[in-house]
């Protein structure tokens, strides 16, 4: 894989998830839904599946969760800015971690029963782990200071709260696998390279132009 | 003998659906609903708090409130900058702040706390609980 071509993927893949948790995210919220389960169990793990699918390349994901994660510091709606943008980085960590014994070409993801499971268990483990990261590291950064007492005592809510994203993943990445695989490295660069970059910036000019409305408003 | 991933990867999946389910059990079996907050051993009605401690506005943030560290004093906590307090929601979410922070905080009518001067992370709701320690 032509190394411009992945990095154009990573900007384009961890831009829409980064327009994702800026603009959806927030709105999900507003109307009372788990919007953190559903970004981690739909667009999160649908967007790192596909893009792993698509590139069969390791790492890649981490470089999305670094680009989306920077997209959410532009953001000033919805929640903590910090805490979502170290939470989508160690996402993308946690998928790696996860899909790193995986083979690219997914042969081992072949029956219903192993695209469930994996569904289940990257959705849990990266809502659970990027929900543990940022309760740690948050704290970290701030005047107060963390506490191991204050994350022990809300373990229960936060495994509690990763079920849903983990049976909302369970249904997204055996949908994402049923997509028609796509040769990235045979789609021509005159039709690549315009669109990748065109999608990128289109999400980038959004959360930017959203974020100057309301500093405006 | 040696396991397969195809054996593993289930087994795994099916032992986090079962930490999710058996932690939403625990959740829902021990959440605590109250109209109430105790401060240092005491509980006040969110009227009684309002009535006694002063008013506090973030107007950048557009929150109003009673100011934290005026309800610390006025709820006889001895030597309020020698403490730290936990501040504690009904779904056990919590947050150890300094007195400098408190003096930036305030408590709102719908019992969440709001901190101008930390991360949203230590915005606790329905707050039923402050511990000074």
């Amino acid at each position: 894989m032509d190394k411009l071509k992945l990095f154009a993927g990573i900007i384009v893949f961890g831009s829409i998830w980064g327009f994702a948790e800026c603009i959806i995210g927030p709105a999900l919220n507003d109307i009372s839904l788990p919007s953190g389960a559903i970004m981690t169990g739909f667009f999160a793990i649908g967007l790192m599946t596909m893009s792993r699918m698509f590139y069969k390349q390791r790492g890649m994901q981490l470089g999305m969760g670094l680009v989306a994660g920077t997209l959410r510091l532009f953001n000033p709606f919805g929640g903590c800015l910090i805490c979502s943008a170290i939470a989508i980085v160690s996402e993308g960590v946690i998928f790696e971690l996860i899909w790193y014994k995986i083979s690219l070409d997914l042969k081992e993801l072949k029956t219903l029963t192993m695209r469930l499971s994996m569904g289940i268990i990257s959705a849990y483990c990266c809502f659970v782990g990027g929900y543990i990261v940022t309760q740690i590291l948050t704290p970290l950064v701030s005047s107060a200071g963390f506490y191991v007492s204050n994350l022990v005592v809300f373990m229960p809510q936060i495994l509690s709260r990763g079920l849903v994203a983990a049976l909302i993943g369970g249904v997204t990445i055996p949908s994402i696998l049923l997509l028609k695989n796509i040769d990235i490295s045979s789609i021509k660069d005159k039709i690549y390279y315009p669109t990748t970059a065109a999608i990128s910036i289109l999400c980038w000019v959004v959360v930017i132009a959203n974020k100057m409305f309301l500093l405006g408003a | 003998m040696f396991i397969g991933k195809e054996k593993i990867i289930p087994i795994f999946a099916m032992i986090l659906l079962l930490i999710g389910i058996f932690s939403s059990v625990y959740v829902y079996a021990t959440q605590v609903n109250t109209d109430t907050i105790t401060i240092n051993g005491k509980t006040y009605t969110i009227d009684q708090i309002f009535s006694i401690a002063e008013p506090r506005t973030f107007e950048s943030l557009n929150f109003s409130g009673v100011a934290l560290d005026d309800l610390i004093i006025k709820t006889d906590v001895g030597c309020p900058n020698c403490h730290k307090y936990n501040i504690i929601g009904e779904d056990r979410y919590q947050k150890t702040v300094t007195w400098d922070n408190m003096k930036n905080g305030l408590l709102t009518k719908d019992g969440r706390v709001i901190f101008s001067d930390l991360p949203k992370a230590f915005r606790v709701r329905n707050v039923v609980k402050i511990e000074v320690i």
